[in-house]
């Protein structure tokens, strides 16, 4: 050993000597490593470290120091996850024809992160010299960057959108030479090989694209103006400009695109019709369901920080994004499993209205968590395999597993062309086992979410602890593609056993192919909760920060019930909600379903309200309200409308009725609380409804809602920046971050 | 006056830029060859850059790369029968970070300070040997020595010269 430390000591001496007297200096190997990151320039250097934000946080949470990172990053350099038939440690191990990661990423610490496919360093460096040759030969050394990066957009929605089984679209760019700009040809890439773009070349049925391009109204001539345009931007900077513009309706025209039928790619969410106002007077009740879901701003975030584009609008529902983050408001004092809260203030983005808050804390668990018999629903379809789907789910598990105890039980049930047990019933003290069975997971197959779903729950029925939390949790990118695939079927099956005791939680991984519509109705029916998990972080906010809040149930069938004072409201709109209004009757009605609260978990609903100009009640509505107050209805013939109350008069802007059921109650309790009116401006109003009205406002912003009033991302930037507080994960300031992406892509 | 000043996370560029010659001469240290220490440098920035990481201080990022580095350079080497092994390079990082962990500049300005001192037959034996990359019997024939006594002269001065270095590095310490 002391031999080799002076064989080193020695080269360190002589590689010094070599240097100092030799002149062997280091070469300056910048230009090179950025060409091959593809910054080439400066700018774009400060691009990549504003996107980094987010992972900064990532990588805090990982690690408690520099070198433990240095672990982290360098086992994921080394292929985490099997490529071919190297393992993490390039030991070879081979189980039933499989090649598997090593064990000890079963048992570590250490955060990793499963490269990306396109994680291949040679090409990246091939590539990179190539693109320095450009550089050095046509002598640009700028590039603009912004037309780069929105070229870089369209290439990845395009490609995302119209990948077939066999076809890719794709763009391809070109720099052209001293303009600073970039050429974009389309062009078809069938199983690798670049077919000439639009012509004539395939026979029998056109590939999924084409069908797309039609049903978007691109016909094939609009195509081949593109493809003429971007020849012609070769030598003309001015054509340049104008195939950008037209870049940019196309990708209008995709995100405006909504609601594909079953067999075709792409991301299926629900339209959603927003809540319009409503007349106090002809519909004094508002009802509804509560949502603690957190999907949809997970999915937000994804498509503003890393796919660089906007959301569709029917992929925004605002009482998600309001709900995903953790308001200071105070708990239950007395026997309810949660508290209520009115607030009201000025409305922000019209200030002749007024805003009302409802917010809903549920108890926390003090003592011990209730032992818990989780049966995990993995689905390892084909479609999981890329690094942000599968290996981010046994990411998320070994979170959850970590923090289980004795007395808990967690089994796996995968399911892809066949379901099958892959862990049976195992106590959480027993880690080893069940972090091997999931690092031993693997994609492959079609999907045939309804016999895993069978499995799942039988799994969980055989095992059930009573008083305890029993949970089904389903990690899909959410096709349910073979076997029971009506919605309705999976709906019912989830809601039967969720009257048995046993909830669902539903992850979502991936973007391409998420069935957001499917999983949000999924999850509401079976008494469960559905989050979207798109980094590590998110993963750890869900599974182990809001642990409690996921598996533990402190109340059910949560219903909210407004009954507003026409003497006070003219008219009134929930903000949000849209898919969880229930009609009037039901808020008293047992049988009927509406969502859970988990604990500590809050919920937040905003009303917009139209305050009645004057104090009577059949007054002209107040002035500028007009567009916004519903037409009256004509008085009934056969019966007499309601009379007024004395109540009217008490100053009250409404009454809040809230029901709900303990876990393993049949009939429900009731709530009650009034909310008087006030004149507070929006700027006095407690910070926590500033900033719940600003997430709100960037929702509607993003939706692009008939609604939104003079509200712009910079007021709604400002009223998150001062509205942040203490702020102890970074998720507001994340938030910020969000509203700063969504105006540079335009939103307004 | 002690105040506690967070370092500003650096651009890619900057990053590249401020330890790209430590990196380099850390991979020829461990053993690679020119072209190899320029390829693998590279790989270990790109591999850093591409998960980003937080950045404490200096040290500690230079640490993380040497840790990259070093990895990239155990998957080449891995294959080749006689190689050195994981443990031969975690020695290897122990010498280096007690001796020019502080960096590199600072081991190369010593090693200035200390070539100044030299005798002058020494100072002569280490410009031929490694400014002029002469053999040794060519040495021994200039300087009119046996090849063994050369072989013994630059052992020597090697070793006055290391422990030369390691007492100003140390030196520099506390006023850096």
């Amino acid at each position: 050993m002391s031999d080799n430390r002076q064989q080193y000591e020695d080269r360190l001496l002589e590689a010094a000597l070599r240097e100092k007297l030799g002149g062997r200096r280091p070469p300056d190997l910048t230009e090179r490593v950025l060409a091959a990151t593809g910054e080439s320039s400066p700018q774009h250097v400060e691009l990549a470290t504003r996107s980094r934000l987010r992972l900064r946080m990532t990588a805090l949470i990982a690690v408690s120091t520099c070198l433990l990172v240095a672990v982290g990053s360098v086992t994921s350099m080394r292929s985490a996850w099997p490529i071919g038939n190297r393992s993490a440690t390039q030991e070879r191990i081979l189980a039933q024809g499989q090649s598997l990661p090593a064990p000890q990423y079963g048992s570590d610490d250490v955060e990793y992160f499963a490269p990306g496919p396109d994680f291949k360093l040679q090409r990246e460096v091939a590539r990179g010299k190539e693109a320095s040759q450009l550089i050095a030969q046509n002598n640009l050394k700028q590039v603009e960057v912004a037309l780069t990066t929105e070229v870089q957009n369209q290439d990845r929605a395009l490609a995302r959108l119209y990948t077939g089984e066999r076809h890719a679209f794709s763009l391809e760019r070109a720099r052209v030479p001293d303009s600073g700009l970039m050429t974009v040809t389309p062009r078809i890439v069938v199983e690798g090989e670049v077919e000439p773009a639009f012509g004539d070349y395939y026979d029998g049925e056109p590939p999924v694209y084409y069908k797309r391009w039609a049903t978007l109204g691109l016909q094939r001539q609009k195509l081949e103006e593109l493809d003429a345009l971007a020849r012609a931007a070769e030598s003309d900077p001015e054509k340049g400009i104008e195939l950008r513009e037209k870049l940019t309706e196309l990708q209008e025209a995709i995100r405006q695109d909504q609601g594909r039928g079953p067999g075709e790619g792409g991301d299926k969410h629900q339209r959603i019709v927003e809540n319009q106002f409503l007349s106090a007077l002809d519909n004094p009740l508002s009802t509804f369901s509560i949502d603690v879901d957190t999907a949809s701003y997970s999915k937000t975030r994804m498509y503003l920080l890393e796919h660089r584009m906007l959301p569709p609008p029917d992929a925004v529902r605002i009482e998600e994004l309001v709900n995903y983050f953790d308001y200071d408001y105070d708990g239950p004092a007395d026997e309810h499993p949660f508290a209520a809260r009115l607030e009201t203030a000025q409305c922000p983005w019209n200030s002749k209205h007024r805003l009302v808050r409802i917010a809903l804390k549920g108890r926390e668990i003090e003592e011990k968590r209730p032992a818990s018999n989780l049966v995990f629903l993995l689905d390892v379809s084909g479609s999981m395999d890329e690094p942000n789907k599968l290996p981010l789910v046994q990411k998320g598990m070994s979170m959850l597993v970590r923090q289980l105890g004795e007395n808990d039980r967690v089994a796996i049930v995968v399911y892809a062309g066949a379901a099958g047990l892959v862990l049976p019933t195992t106590p959480g003290s027993d880690q080893p086992a069940i972090l091997e069975a999931i690092q031993r997971l693997h994609a492959g197959g079609s999907t045939n979410g309804g016999e895993g779903l069978h499995l799942a729950y039988q799994t969980a029925l055989d095992h059930f602890i009573a008083g305890g939390v029993n949970r089904v949790i389903l990690c899909t990118d959410g096709d349910f593609n073979v076997g029971v695939t009506s919605p309705g079927e999976i709906t019912r099956l989830a809601e039967e056993n969720a009257k048995a005791g046993v909830y669902l939680s539903i992850l979502g991984f991936g973007m391409g192919n998420h069935n957001d519509a499917l999983l949000e109705e999924v999850s509401k029916k079976a008494n469960g909760n559905y989050a979207f998990i798109d980094t590590p972080a998110e993963a750890r906010k869900v599974l182990v920060e809001q642990m409690n809040g996921t598996l533990v149930t402190i109340a059910k069938d949560v219903k909210i019930q407004v009954e507003f004072n026409p003497a006070q409201v003219a008219a009134y709109r929930l903000v949000g909600y849209e898919n969880r209004i229930l009609a009037a009757e039901d808020f008293n009605d047992d049988t009927k379903d509406a969502g859970e609260i988990g604990a500590g978990h809050t919920v937040t609903a905003l009303y917009e309200i139209v305050p009645v100009a004057g104090e009577k009640p059949q007054a002209a509505p107040a002035e500028g309200a007009e567009a916004a107050t519903p037409p009256a209805v004509d008085d009934l013939r056969y019966q007499s409308t309601r009379q007024l109350t004395e109540d009217t008069n008490s100053g009250e802007l409404l009454t809040l009725k809230l029901r709900y059921k303990n876990p393993d109650a049949q009939t429900s309790t009731l709530m009650t609380m009034p909310l008087a009116k006030s004149d507070v401006r929006f700027s006095a109003a407690s910070r926590d409804f500033q900033f719940a009205a600003s997430v709100a406002a960037f929702g509607m912003i993003l939706r692009d809602s008939q609604f939104k009033g003079d509200v712009t991302l910079d007021a709604v930037q400002e009223i998150a920046e001062s509205s942040q507080g203490e702020d102890r994960n970074g998720y507001r300031d994340e938030f910020v971050e969000l509203v700063k992406a969504a105006k540079e892509l335009g939103a307004r | 006056v002690s105040t506690t000043i967070t370092p500003p996370r650096l651009t890619a560029a900057e990053l590249v830029q401020r330890h790209q010659a430590a990196v380099w001469r850390y991979l020829r240290y461990l053993g690679c060859s020119e072209p190899q220490a320029d390829d693998l440098a590279q790989e270990t920035f790109l591999a850093v850059l591409e998960k980003p990481f937080e950045q404490r201080c200096k040290e500690a990022t230079a640490a993380y790369l040497r840790t990259v580095a070093r990895n990239r350079f155990l998957a080449v080497v891995r294959k080749e029968k006689n190689g050195p092994t994981a443990g031969d390079l975690e020695l290897a990082e122990e010498v280096w970070s007690q001796t020019a962990g502080a960096g590199t500049d600072d081991y190369l300005d010593s090693l200035d300070d200390c070539l100044a001192d030299l005798a002058q037959r020494a100072r002569r034996a280490i410009e031929l040997r490694y400014r002029d990359d002469r053999s040794r019997r060519d040495i021994a024939a200039e300087l009119e020595m046996t090849e063994e006594g050369v072989k013994t002269l630059l052992r020597r001065t090697r070793d006055a010269l290391r422990a030369c270095v390691e007492r100003k590095v140390k030196g520099r310490l506390p006023t850096n």
